[in-house]
């Protein structure tokens, strides 16, 4: 065999120039492409249309989760400005006490009003309010205390308002003192755990979208194998064979995003009417945030890219071991 | 100098039995020879190495000088660009239009469309289908069908041509045309090589023949009955 090599001198110049085709070419080949990409997905629209709901299942909830949490976050944020406390005083306070506490903070810089209901305005809006009017006719005394409800700066910090709520409660006749924020924190908390079910989820529906794009995929290529197989004989590179997959995969993967898309706003006309009566009931009006076109191009992008790594997977393992004859 | 060369070449399949055994051989530039030898001989095998279907467990093959055994990704596909292959079941794809089909290897290599359609009217016209171009191959009988197949084939004017048992679903008459096509592609400088099993159809082609017995060759040169078929 050494003696064979020695015999056979090579040559310097590659006998087979790889071929350069121009940019007309390459971009004539992806219009080509593209056409019997949607010849072949219209000629199966029913498995098509398949492939489409899987992906667009797969992306809309973790889409949804954080629509939902944008959502959150930007109620937290618009309440935020608003945090404060209320003061309840034991039934019998005597006035010097209320004014006392209602001087400390309407002195102090970081509140932003103060307001004090007295027992009898108290016992007035729960008679507006409620239907225990006759009820409240057969008590001997006023069972409501007084109370003062102070409203902070938008700036003030969590630990400035408990600071402030730990010296309020410190003052003789003061009852009880309930803090705004509390709740929020609690709108933050789910906040931050649907934020974190949001990545979760994100990447398990994810991995699915591209499973099941890959699975589509693969089964285009055994549906094209002479094809792939007569391509391969004549000379077409693996970049050659994959384009059409990749084709595929983007095709699917943007259906997916653009069923996804129709999914969430389905849901958000289903939920609007609900949604709207609750947020109503902490005075506040629906304003839902995120569901934009930046969010729907973000969608179909996310789509596209999960269907052409889907894509990227099949055809590179499926062309690799492609056996001609 | 060779344009093709085989030093030593053997090829062992996985379970043992081997295909070829320690084969030599030299092809010249515009040469023309055939292969032939019972079924199981290692005709499509040589083939196959050289089309670098499948690597030999041992030896070279040096195309142009240069050892294509071990080429993978581009540079093999490039490879195969600049050849030219037939098989006996044509490997036509039923979906596409004959004129699809011819224009196969020009789309690879990014051919414009006007190009395209001039070397395929050219490849047809030479093959006498130029008038099929719209059809599909299933309307199309077994001979047209493979002077498709070698439509497809000579369409990049490769500098080097192979052929499977090209004729083996053929009549002898049909078959004789298409190795008058195979013979014409070598008169205009086209090495090519052929295996087949008709014993007699290749014997009157007065070319080269190579036979293999059990992967070996077993003859090398111009059968004698050349001159007895020509004076015929």
């Amino acid at each position: 065999m050494a003696e064979a090599q020695a015999q056979a001198p090579r040559r310097a110049s590659d006998p087979w120039p790889p071929v350069r085709p121009g940019i007309g070419a390459w971009w004539r080949d992806h219009v080509r492409i593209g056409r019997e990409t949607v010849h072949f997905i219209s000629a199966r629209l029913g498995t098509s249309l398949l492939v489409w709901l899987l992906v667009g299942i797969a992306l809309a909830l973790p889409a949804g989760l954080y629509l939902i949490q944008q959502n959150l976050s930007a109620m937290t944020a618009a309440w935020d400005g608003r945090p404060g406390l209320t003061a309840y005083f034991e039934l019998g306070a005597d006035a010097g006490t209320i004014e006392a506490v209602q001087a400390r903070l309407s002195g102090d810089d970081r509140v932003a009003e103060v307001m004090v209901t007295d027992p009898d305005s108290a016992l007035d809006e729960f008679r507006q309010f409620t239907d225990l009017a006759d009820a409240l006719d057969l008590l001997e005394a006023n069972p409501l205390p007084a109370s003062l409800k102070a409203t902070l700066a938008a700036e003030v910090t969590v630990e400035v308002l408990t600071g402030m709520t730990e010296e309020v409660a410190a003052y003789d006749g003061v009852a009880e003192v309930v803090v705004e924020k509390t709740w929020l924190e609690r709108v933050s908390d789910i906040s931050a755990v649907v934020s974190r079910l949001g990545v979760i989820l994100g990447v398990l529906f994810g991995v699915g979208a591209i499973l099941v794009t890959s699975t589509s995929v693969r089964l285009a290529i055994e549906a094209r194998l002479e094809e792939l197989k007569v391509l391969k004989l004549i000379g077409a590179t693996e970049r050659q064979m994959r384009r059409p997959f990749l084709y595929f995969g983007a095709f699917y993967g943007l259906g997916g995003g653009l069923i996804a898309a129709m999914l969430i706003s389905l849901c958000l006309v289903i939920v609007e009417a609900p949604l709207s009566s609750l947020i109503g009931s902490y005075s506040q009006e629906l304003d839902l945030v995120g569901f934009d076109p930046l969010f729907l191009g973000s969608l179909l992008l996310i789509g596209g890219v999960l269907g052409v790594l889907g894509a990227l997977m099949a055809a590179t393992s499926r062309l690799r071991d492609l056996e001609i004859l | 100098m060779a344009q093709i060369e085989f030093h030593g070449v053997t090829k062992r399949f996985d379970n043992g039995q081997e295909a070829l055994v320690n084969v030599s051989a030299e092809f010249v530039e515009g040469s023309m020879a055939f292969l032939t030898g019972h079924s199981g001989a290692g005709k499509s095998t040589f083939l196959k190495l050289l089309l670098c279907l499948d690597q030999p467990s041992r030896g070279q093959i040096l195309v142009n000088g240069v050892n294509v055994t071990r080429m993978s990704g581009r540079r093999l596909a490039h490879y195969r660009q600049h050849l030219g292959a037939v098989f006996q079941d044509h490997h036509l794809l039923s979906h596409r239009s004959v004129y699809d089909n011819v224009s196969l290897p020009l789309r690879i290599s990014g051919m414009k469309e006007k190009d395209i359609a001039r070397r395929v009217r050219a490849a047809l016209s030479r093959v006498g289908l130029l008038e099929k171009e719209r059809l599909y191959p299933r309307y199309l009988s077994t001979g047209e069908q493979q002077r498709i197949g070698i439509a497809r084939a000579v369409v990049t004017r490769p500098k080097i041509l192979l052929a499977d048992e090209p004729t083996g679903n053929l009549d002898p008459e049909l078959s004789r045309d298409i190795m008058k096509l195979f013979e014409q592609f070598n008169q205009v400088g086209t090495t090519v090589i052929v295996a087949s099993h008709d014993r007699d159809l290749i014997e009157s082609m007065g070319v080269r023949i190579i036979e293999l017995d059990q992967g070996m060759i077993v003859r090398d040169g111009v059968d004698t009955r050349v001159g007895e078929a020509a004076d015929g």
